[in-house]
């Protein structure tokens, strides 16, 4: 019994390793050819780098503009984070404690919307965004996501909130605290969980996004991290050193992110999952 | 100020859900309503006139676009292979991992890691390991079945696709299952074992029945979302060789910013791939949430 449990236990190691091996195979690949010159990789991509050649790194951060780049990507993400966060939670909270028919209809026109394909509205957002003089600006690209990102966010919201008592907003109102101050000091604090879901599941997704970029931004210098990777594949198509030290570079931070806050990201996505 | 909001509760509701409902107005509602609106018109992206063509888009993507049908079951091809395999071994994985004491959190951190890449990027990974690393390992190495027109025809590239889709998406459902199996009690299980239940068995009708929950939810999300693949295909094949890889959103893409900017006829499409997620994936909740209440 002993002995064959062991063997068991060997046999889902090896497995394990196995797939182990299937997952970080084409990262670690990408990261080994980006160190070397396209000469080596014609010889063989598979072995060791001799040496670690940095100059497709130079030349994606200084040719390429990779670091404009991504201070483009930053600025998209953070103002669409920021703005996804402040008016879920103002709208969440509120439809979540006030009950009545009004409340309900505004509820259910953030929840049905969420099913729909951005192909389906892809076209006459992008007619709407010329309007507005969006522009792929990244300033202003950050208004688009917010408003396709609040209904799961103010579902997110709306759930979280039911959890948390009614005593302390009471009676700091009745303290002659205003509803906009009770929110600010009192309520937000006390949904900090949530938003640290919303807020790393939005960060994957804005900063990982491709089709949104790819459709509203024209300008080179507005160009995110994806984006630029995407242009650089076309150019220099077979130059595969450039291209995977590009690949490698915008990967970086969300890589970093997720080894500092993975416990947070794997309990987001699978709450997130849960109540969506 | 708040003497008003306070004797009205529906004017601060409309002030504290203002903002929200301002950009979800302007860029999902009205983008939403515009698109069935356009679905029926002749829009095009040269012109700024259109005209009204009724349900001709419609009839026409399906009577006289062979391309789009062929996409849209492909599509449909892609989604019963991808849901099954990412289901199956998004579980698989969270039991393997849950298996294990010390190493439980290494693997976890291990397999998950696809995730955080954006989809195109890692796409372009694979389309270097598919257009040069595999060729050259089946060459130098032993692994001589490495050698395949991975991107080169059709049926392997169907494989290729495949194989990125799994490698992406089977740690994001192992999450959510390795949630499901930890809620699973323990004492259940234990119960099972004394009464001589192999660990097949135990899985089979204790841990399957009381993760019927995940299971639904784990379903809901690969169904609606690959239904709408499309960095994979564009990156790693651009719907060739042909159109043989094209998938609806693909097709959809094509139709408005590659061909003849016919954005009227690419919306109707997209809302026929609306209308096909609308009906499966509420029918599949439906089902499924009627089984998890007789569980």
């Amino acid at each position: 019994m002993r002995k064959s449990r062991l063997f068991f236990s060997l046999v889902i190691l090896l497995l394990l390793i196995a797939i182990t091996v299937f997952f970080l195979f084409p990262i670690l690949l990408a990261i080994m050819n980006s160190f070397k010159t396209q000469g080596e990789m014609f010889k063989s991509v598979i072995e060791w780098p001799k040496t670690l050649h940095w100059d497709n790194y130079k030349y994606v951060l200084t040719e390429a503009h990779l670091p404009r780049s991504l201070y483009n990507t930053f600025v998209i993400t953070f103002l669409s984070i920021v703005g996804i966060v402040v008016c879920s939670a103002l709208a969440g909270y509120k439809l979540s404690r006030t009950p009545g028919k009004l409340s309900s209809a505004i509820f259910f026109l953030f929840l049905a919307s969420m099913l729909i394909p951005f192909y389906s509205i892809m076209f006459s957002l992008i007619q709407i965004s010329t309007k507005l003089h969006i522009d792929g600006s990244i300033y202003r690209l950050p208004l688009v996501y917010i408003g396709l990102g609040v209904n799961f966010a103010v579902f997110l919201y709306h759930g979280f909130v039911k959890s948390v008592p009614r005593e302390l907003e009471e009676s700091a109102q009745m303290d002659g605290c205003g509803q906009l101050q009770t929110f600010v000091r009192i309520i937000f604090p006390l949904l900090i969980p949530i938003t640290m879901t919303i807020v790393i599941l939005d960060i994957l997704w804005v900063w990982n996004d491709f089709m949104l970029p790819l459709i509203m931004i024209t300008n080179y210098k507005s160009y995110t991290l994806v984006l630029l990777a995407s242009t650089f594949f076309s150019q220099y198509s077979n130059e595969w050193s450039y291209i995977l030290s590009i690949l490698i570079l915008a990967s970086l931070p969300v890589i970093l992110i997720y080894l500092i806050f993975q416990r947070y990201i794997v309990k987001g996505i699978a709450d997130g999952a849960v109540k969506g | 100020m708040y003497r008003t909001l306070r004797a009205k509760p529906w004017l601060s509701l409309l002030a504290f859900t203002a903002p929200a409902l301002l950009f979800y107005a302007v860029f999902l509602l009205i983008p939403t309503i515009g698109g069935i609106f356009y679905s029926f018109t002749d829009w095009n992206g040269l012109f700024r006139n259109y005209h009204f063509v009724g349900f001709g888009n419609y009839v026409e993507a399906f009577t006289s676009d062979s391309r789009f049908v062929y996409s849209l079951f492909y599509t449909l091809k892609y989604v019963v292979a991808i849901v099954i395999l990412q289901n199956v071994i998004g579980l698989l994985l969270a039991v393997l991992v849950e298996s294990r004491m010390r190493t439980k959190s290494l693997f976890r951190t291990l397999f998950f890691l696809p995730n955080m890449f954006s989809v195109y990027i890692s796409t372009l990974m694979w389309t270097f390991i598919f257009s040069t690393v595999l060729p050259q390992l089946a060459e130098k190495t032993f692994l001589h079945f490495l050698d395949q027109p991975w991107l080169g025809s059709s049926s392997m590239a169907f494989v290729s696709i495949l194989l990125v889709s799994v490698w992406q998406g089977a740690g994001y459902l192992m999450v959510i299952y390795i949630a499901a199996l930890q809620g699973v009690p323990q004492d259940l299980q234990e119960a099972a074992t004394i009464d001589g239940a192999t660990p097949f068995r135990r899985f089979i009708h204790i841990v399957l029945p009381m993760i019927m929950p995940a299971i639904t939810v784990c379903l809901f999300l690969t169904l609606n979302g690959s239904f709408k693949i499309f960095e994979v295909v564009y990156a790693l094949t651009g719907g060739g060789p042909g159109y043989s890889t094209e998938v609806i959103a693909f097709n959809i893409y094509q139709e408005g910013f590659a061909r003849d900017l016919r954005y009227g006829y690419a919306t109707a499409k997209a809302m026929i791939l609306f209308v096909i997620i609308l009906i499966i994936t509420v029918t599949q909740v439906s089902v499924l949430k009627k089984r998890e209440v007789e569980a």
